[in-house]
């Protein structure tokens, strides 16, 4: 079955097309790594599957059901780091992770202990009891990632989730996704970091001007497009190749 | 965690709500982590309390409010004796305050853009967030409003028990109860509608401006109120009068309120009295099912508020005025950067411009004080008022060093900036001219107006004046790299401090008066006015370099 399906999608945003006629179709425990400039349109598309932007044309169909007939319970196994993510941040980290657990429907006690579990092993477990708003970078990302992960989802969309992220703990939740692909977890991970990229997902996808322009594993795209890393097939497949003129126009420019 | 009275009530309610298909136990915990929030969230009525980490501030401005609601509204109801007359009264001044309130301390609540990536990321109905809006937002209007009627309905109760007896007294207290809670719901979905339509054809940025200036009113208004506490039995007396309906009342919603009592406490059955009753009534009605119809449209138009502004065309400033009052280049740099920050940083805004209205308004709070006769004040030296223009200049100047983006200062150490007592002055001298001077010119002419021309000797030598204060606050309070420290640093104890260096204002002000009790001493007296304000911005402003210091202190 696929756990996502995604049928001829388009969206305008005021008559400016953001995504156009993208077909999709994902399986149980892939890691997809999704990528594309900026503007290309993913985190629209994430957005769209999570149900926070409607008015598009086609269909999207997440677990074998429509998510436009307005049935929200298939969120129950979605989880969700977004690039930029809003907290709470009057709360403290238990208070906000048992209320995002509890709108998962998970009993208050469960959540606490499994959250205070988590923050031990993500090496925050001292400021548990602390308002979300005197936290560091890092230690708020890993109270994200802590809470897109509470209620075992079946599928996780992350938008730069090692942002922030030290070395070490970056090495962990990189650990942590292919044991989740393993389990049969889906992964949809979104990032502008390509050596990243390049390494965690099984099938790359690539989305320029609202367009797929690219879809495969990373050795397949090698193949079609010429290029030995995933920078390079970047830059070739949304026609960039001004980097180094543009490099030496900033530096004269800076010369003056 | 947290328990609140509101959810054990709506607990015993919750049956309408799996009747209208709402997740109850959903619904329940966003309300209490709402709730929870609120208690820690800072409402602008509380002002410069001292803030403390845990204290309940919502509660603390509910007696602040009960304060409010006892000296706006208590004697307007000793004074007024015809019920719909009093009623009317009392529904206007009622429907100000909540309205104000409800945008200056709840707007980020309405308009919180976090709830729907939170929120409706997970498997939550859209339905239960905007039902957990409306009684978030209902519960805390409805505890304000208990608070601000209060005293008002007791009042009520005892007045009426006197005059018709106590059944009378019973069912007119509660009339008013309903039709208070009519009130508060056309409130909440009047506000909606108002930002709906604010965010349909402007943008979010516009809209935040509004806010601030609403907040920036509600400080003012609360302010004065306050001032006038003492005057509001007189001021009642000129407000008793006969209604007769006209047209356009049927358009003033404190009169629909009115109506009702006229109509059955006194059992007019005019057909004006009879229409003003029912658009009571129906108004609220079918302006919450236009709301419940159009609150999906608003919870998408909230997108709005992230969205940047178009770009506006670049107009070039020429900077005349900083180029003539400012010497190096980096002063006029540091000018510009200063004018540009006061103008645009709302948070400063929120905190000076209560204060400068309220400098606006002293003078003529003091003059007219031993009343209304202008012939009298004409002739007096009552525009030497015009010294609390300057009252609070010790709180601007202390105000100056703080800003949201307080951490951005990093920028003048990491860039070959020399002299940043620079800065201090480009600072002073940017609000001097761009909030200052402009209030000080303003209330010249009004009060050239009244007295005549012949102040205006006395309005040169208090512009000097406030020019040579401008420098003793500077001494005390300008020593900081402006903007580089966080707001909730503010207020500790400096009130009172604030009020001792303004008597040096007095002092001031006292030998101006001295002055003028001669004639035509005062020319003489500008004179060395002229020379000492010289001289005060020549040597005053330029001090021994603490940057270090400052390294330190921040």
């Amino acid at each position: 079955m696929n756990i996502i399906k995604i049928t001829d999608l388009s969206m305008k945003y005021d008559n400016n097309p953001v995504l156009n006629n993208i077909n999709l179709e994902v399986k149980a425990g892939e890691i997809i790594g999704y990528i594309g400039p900026n503007g290309a349109g993913k985190s629209t598309t994430v957005k769209i599957m999570l149900g926070l932007v409607t008015g598009y044309t086609g269909k999207v169909e997440i677990f074998g059901e429509d998510i436009s007939l307005g049935n929200v319970d298939y969120k129950r196994r979605i989880g969700y780091v977004p690039e930029v993510a809003d907290l709470y941040d009057s709360l403290t980290a238990r208070e906000y992770l048992t209320f995002i657990g509890s709108l998962y429907g998970l009993s208050d006690n469960d959540v606490d202990a499994k959250a205070k579990e988590l923050l031990k092993l993500f090496d925050i477990q001292d400021v548990y009891d602390q308002r979300i708003n005197t936290f560091s970078k890092g230690m708020r990302q890993k109270v994200v990632i802590i809470s897109s992960l509470l209620h075992n989802p079946d599928l996780l969309f992350l938008d730069e989730p090692l942002s922030g992220l030290d070395a070490n703990t970056v090495m962990v939740v990189k650990e942590l996704l292919s044991l989740f692909s393993e389990k049969g977890k889906t992964i949809f991970y979104s990032s502008h970091i390509m050596e990243v990229v390049e390494k965690i997902s099984n099938r790359i996808i690539l989305i320029n001007k609202g367009q797929i322009v690219a879809d495969g594993s990373f050795e397949t795209l090698k193949d079609q497009v010429h290029g030995s890393t995933l920078e390079q097939i970047f830059n070739e497949l949304t026609g960039f190749n001004q980097h180094e003129e543009i490099a030496k126009n900033i530096l004269s420019v800076i010369e003056g | 965690m947290k328990d609140f009275l509101t959810l054990k009530i709506l607990d015993r309610f919750q049956f309408i709500f799996k009747k209208f298909n709402v997740d109850y136990p959903t619904l329940r915990r966003i309300l209490q982590i709402k709730f929870i929030m609120d208690t820690r969230r800072i409402p602008v009525s509380v002002g410069k309390a001292r803030k403390q980490p845990d204290r309940d501030y919502f509660r603390v401005s509910l007696f602040i409010y009960a304060f409010m609601g006892f000296f706006t509204m208590v004697p307007i109801a000793i004074v007024i004796n015809d019920p719909m007359v009093l009623m009317t009264y009392i529904f206007g001044i009622l429907m100000f305050l909540l309205l104000m309130t409800v945008i200056a301390d709840f707007s980020n609540v309405l308009l919180d853009v976090r709830d729907k990536g939170i929120i409706l990321t997970k498997p939550v109905n859209p339905k239960v967030l905007s039902v957990a809006k409306f009684i978030h937002i209902f519960r805390y209007l409805f505890l304000i409003t208990l608070s601000l009627v209060g005293p008002l309905t007791l009042a009520l109760l005892v007045k009426y028990s006197f005059l018709e007896g106590f059944v009378y007294a019973l069912l007119f207290t509660l009339l008013f109860i309903f039709e208070v809670i009519l009130l508060n719901l056309f409130i909440i979905v009047l506000t909606t509608l108002l930002y709906l339509f604010i965010l349909k054809y402007f943008s979010g940025e516009k809209l935040k401006d509004i806010i601030n200036y609403i907040q920036i009113t509600m400080t003012i208004i609360i302010a004065i109120s306050y001032q006038i506490i003492g005057r509001a039995f007189e001021l009642t007396e000129l407000l008793d009068f006969n209604i007769t309906i006209r047209w356009y009342h049927y358009f003033l919603m404190p009169f629909w309120f009115g109506a009702p009592y006229k109509l059955l406490f006194e059992g007019n059955l005019e057909a004006s009295i009879i229409t003003l009753t029912i658009l009571t009534i129906i108004i609220p009605i079918v302006a919450f099912i236009i709301y419940t119809k159009s609150i999906g449209t608003f919870e998408n138009s909230l997108l709005k508020l992230n969205q940047t502004d178009k770009q506006k065309p670049y107009k070039k400033e020429r900077w005349f005025i900083a180029k003539l009052i400012t010497k190096t280049q980096d002063e006029f740099t540091f000018y510009r950067f200063s004018y540009q920050m006061l103008k645009s940083e709302r948070e400063f805004k929120l905190r000076v411009y209560p204060s400068l209205g309220l400098s606006m308004i002293f003078p003529f709070i003091f003059m007219f004080q031993s009343g209304f006769d202008l012939a009298k004040i004409s002739t007096s030296n009552a525009h030497l008022y015009l010294y609390f223009c300057a009252f609070m200049m010790p709180m601007v100047t202390y105000m100056l060093r703080f800003s949201r983006s307080y951490k951005a200062t990093w920028v003048f150490y990491s860039t070959p900036t020399k002299n940043l007592s620079d800065f201090k002055k480009a600072a002073l001298k940017a609000f001097l001219v761009r909030l200052l001077i402009p209030i000080y010119v303003l209330e010249s002419i009004i009060f050239t107006i009244l007295f005549g021309v012949r102040i205006i000797p006395d309005l040169v030598a208090i512009f000097l004046t406030i020019q040579i204060f401008t420098v003793i606050c500077y001494r005390i309070f300008g020593n900081f790299v402006p903007f580089s420290q966080p707001f909730e640093n503010a207020t500790k104890g400096q009130p009172l401090v604030f009020f001792l260096i303004s008597a040096i204002l007095g002092i001031m002000a006292g030998i101006h008066y001295a002055v003028t009790l001669f004639p035509l001493f005062i020319y003489p007296y500008i004179l060395l006015l002229i020379v000492v304000t010289f001289i005060a911005w020549k040597k005053g402003l330029d001090e021994r370099n603490k940057l270090d210091e400052n390294r330190r202190l921040n």
